[in-house]
């Protein structure tokens, strides 16, 4: 019963949401409404509780077991002022709880993001090699794209920039059609044998 | 009182609503005819064959092994619930050769989902004992924070092997190159095209879009999973004719279609 | 030279070119990409007074990239008379957004209420795309600020999609994406993106196809903006730093292959 009653939810779900999908009838928005807006927000509420339980007690057995026992305080210790802050002081502009997303998260954030930066090079340096000719062939698709894309070349040389727009326009659009109209036949078999229930790994446990 | 169809159905969507029920069709034909389900076997995927040897080596060198979905994905997408395919597939390995599984998340409801695949996997194999629910975690819901989370187990636990499965984005190569820094084997796969380049050039395998949704086909051996992936090919072809057939007709007598033209 | 030690050098050298190119004042005429100019040409031909949702569909952390692209659209959007209805898909773009819009709307002597609004954050984007498609009072009752949104002249006449003329999505991810799906699929809103340049090709499919009316990315796109409205900012400021590590990437690229045809020589020898 645990995994049939799952099952049997997702299947009828999933049925009444692809046919209003097709209906413009006032009675299937209303469905579509009811499901997609209100029960989704609700569930979202829900699920928010089982995030904070959950990083709250993962990382309280982690503290106790002394894996990462600093790392862990600080994320628990950002965990709780941060509602706490927002409670004494509200979430308008000038809050203590504004100050801290302005000067802390967001900084934080935009460091982790740069990092990606010095990341694209470590891995040009590493990993991008002319081993053999498609190889090859896409190296010099790169570099044309990245000197179109730098000041330099765009203001330098003029056939760089449309030589660049249409390797993206035909050549790697092609590819990533190809690639989409695969994913998306993928994500169609993957629901439709979730939906009739030869794809139960996701149930989990029975016992 | 008789009701007009166009008052249920919206005119401008059926042809995507022909297309889903030509396509469903096909799938549950493959899937349920008994003389097509025993026929099929898949080509090999090579990410998916080094699926053993990561685990393998993270056994020997006593060192976890880290499983991430990616934080593009959430639990209503099929891409999260193929990833949780092969999570199963290797948890089930991992508590065999009792090799600690190392989960991020930055959904709540994934790292519930995963907590259950990966207890139903142990208690699978026996070793129930072995299962250690608090590493599924849920680590942060904001992208960088996930990042950072994932880049920093990475960092301490050092794990022997990395499986970046899932929906990506801004992240991926942030977690490939620590993952590639520490030395670990990476299999990586996405549906998200943009992020495929960063995998490939950072990581040992990459199963590119589809293959990822015919891991669990090809993990499972599942006649019926497998004539599904079957009916995947089968739809490519139909495809492939259909746009074939109407590049001819463009460019013989005009563009038959009008109405479905980008403006 | 081990990986370790050649990582940190590549690191150590993209610092230091970065560093310097953000020093250096950029100057000079950028050539504006057809898609940035596509842009530029829907929002010049969209009639003053015409409401138009401006969503703010990231985080904080792409805020160097994000804020001269918003900026630029919404200098270009008051000056032409446009009302952007400002939302946000993601809770850290809600602030981010308000404050930006506050910025740009002194700038042109703008009220709050009358000539733009802000209406804020609604988590479960999908969920939140679909119920303003039915409704948009009734997923926003109120502002961002607790007004009830009837009563700000900003909002007369929008109740769906059908009473704005589209929406313009800035986003550092695939938010634009689920625009283009759920928007555009299923309620015909005209769909525009200023997105990071990282995910600028991902949308190039859309754009081809028609789902996306205009598309620009990153600092080159801002710049290219910045160019077309006559108001200089952030994006050309930047975006000598990105061609420096663009040219640094393509060096990087370079330097690592003959690293590698001389290890390959190397070793073809030894075996010799």
């Amino acid at each position: 019963m645990r995994r049939k009653l799952p099952q049997i939810i997702v299947a009828a779900v999933g049925l009444i949401m692809f046919l209003v999908y097709f209906s413009g009838h006032p009675t299937a928005q209303r469905v579509n409404q009811t499901i997609l807006v209100d029960y989704w927000q609700i569930i979202f509420a829900f699920t928010l509780i089982v995030g904070v339980i959950g990083f709250a007690r993962s990382n309280l057995q982690q503290i106790q077991r002394g894996d990462g026992r600093f790392f862990r305080i600080v994320s628990l210790v950002g965990l709780v002022s941060m509602p706490i802050l927002a409670l004494i002081g509200g979430i308008n502009a000038g809050s203590p709880f504004v100050w801290m997303f302005d000067h802390v998260q967001a900084p934080m954030q935009a460091t982790v993001f740069a990092l990606l930066a010095f990341f694209v090079a470590s891995a040009a340096l590493r990993g991008f090699r002319a081993r053999s000719v498609p190889a090859a062939i896409l190296l010099l698709a790169a570099t044309i794209t990245l000197l179109a894309r730098s000041d330099v070349g765009g203001a330098t040389i003029a056939w760089l920039p449309e030589t660049a727009e249409w390797i993206r326009a035909h050549p790697s659009m092609a590819a990533r059609r190809a690639i989409l109209i695969g994913i998306g036949l993928g994500s169609l078999t993957t629901s439709l044998r979730i939906l009739i229930g030869i794809e139960r790994t996701w149930l989990g446990s029975e016992r | 009182m008789l009701v007009p169809l166009t008052a249920w159905i919206e005119p401008d969507r059926l042809p995507i609503l022909i297309a889903a029920i030509i396509a469903t069709a096909i799938v549950l034909y493959t899937t349920y005819h008994r003389r097509s389900r025993d026929r099929y076997r898949m080509r090999p995927i090579q990410g998916l064959q080094a699926v053993e040897d990561a685990i393998g080596r993270a056994t020997e060198m006593a060192r976890p092994l880290l499983f991430t979905p990616g934080w593009g994905g959430d639990i209503q997408r099929p891409t999260t619930i193929a990833a949780l395919n092969i999570l199963s597939h290797v948890a089930e390995k991992t508590s065999r050769y009792d090799c600690r599984l190392l989960f991020p998340t930055h959904d709540p409801v994934i790292m519930s989902v995963a907590q259950e695949v990966g207890r139903e996997a142990y208690i699978r194999t026996g070793h129930s004992d072995r299962f250690q629910a608090d590493d599924f975690a849920y680590v942060s819901s904001s992208q960088f924070g996930y990042a950072a989370a994932v880049e920093g187990m990475i960092a301490r636990e050092n794990p022997a092997s990395v499986f970046l499965l899932g929906t990506f984005e801004a992240e991926s190569l942030i977690l490939a190159e620590v993952g590639n820094a520490s030395g670990a084997i990476q299999i990586a796969g996405t549906d998200s095209t943009i992020q495929l380049a960063f995998f490939i050039v950072a990581c040992d395998y990459t199963l590119i879009g589809e293959e990822l949704f015919a891991a669990s086909a090809y993990l499972s051996q599942d006649p019926a999973i497998l004539a599904s992936v079957r009916a995947q090919d089968i739809m490519k072809v139909l495809i492939v004719i259909a746009i074939l057939t109407l590049l001819i007709i463009a460019s013989t007598v005009g563009w038959p279609l009008e109405s479905l033209s980008a403006p | 030279m081990n990986s370790a030690l050649s990582r940190r050098l590549a690191f150590a050298g993209l610092f230091i070119a970065v560093t310097v190119a953000m020093l250096i004042p950029s100057e000079g005429d950028v050539r504006v990409a057809p898609e940035t100019r596509q842009l530029y040409e829907w929002i010049d031909s969209i009639p003053p007074g015409s409401q138009v949702i401006v969503s703010f569909d990231h985080e904080a952390s792409a805020l160097p990239e994000i804020r001269p692209l918003a900026l630029a659209l919404l200098r270009h959007c008051f000056e032409r008379d446009l009302v952007p209805i400002g939302v946000s898909l993601l809770a850290e773009g809600t602030g981010i957004g308000f404050a930006l819009m506050d910025q740009t709307a002194d700038e042109y002597d703008k009220t709050y209420g009358e000539d733009y609004a802000f209406l804020g954050f609604k988590p479960q984007f999908i969920a939140a795309i679909l119920s303003m498609g039915e409704s948009i009072p009734a997923t926003y009752p109120e502002d961002y600020l607790g007004t009830p949104i009837d009563s700000l002249p900003a909002m007369v006449g929008v109740t769906t999609y059908d009473d704005v003329v589209g929406v313009l999505s800035i986003a550092d991810g695939s938010m634009t994406t689920h625009w283009v799906e759920y928007g555009e699929a299923r309620f015909g809103v005209p769909i525009a993106g200023a997105v990071t340049a990282a995910m600028i090709t991902s949308y190039d499919p859309y754009l081809a196809s028609g789902q996306m009316v205009a598309l620009m990315g990153g600092l080159r796109g801002a710049a290219e903006y910045e160019q077309l409205i006559g108001i200089g900012g952030g994006g050309s400021r930047g975006l000598l730093a990105q061609s420096v590590s663009h040219l640094y990437v393509l060096a990087m690229i370079i330097i690592g292959n003959l690293l590698w045809w001389r290890a390959r020589r190397r070793k073809g020898k030894e075996s010799v």
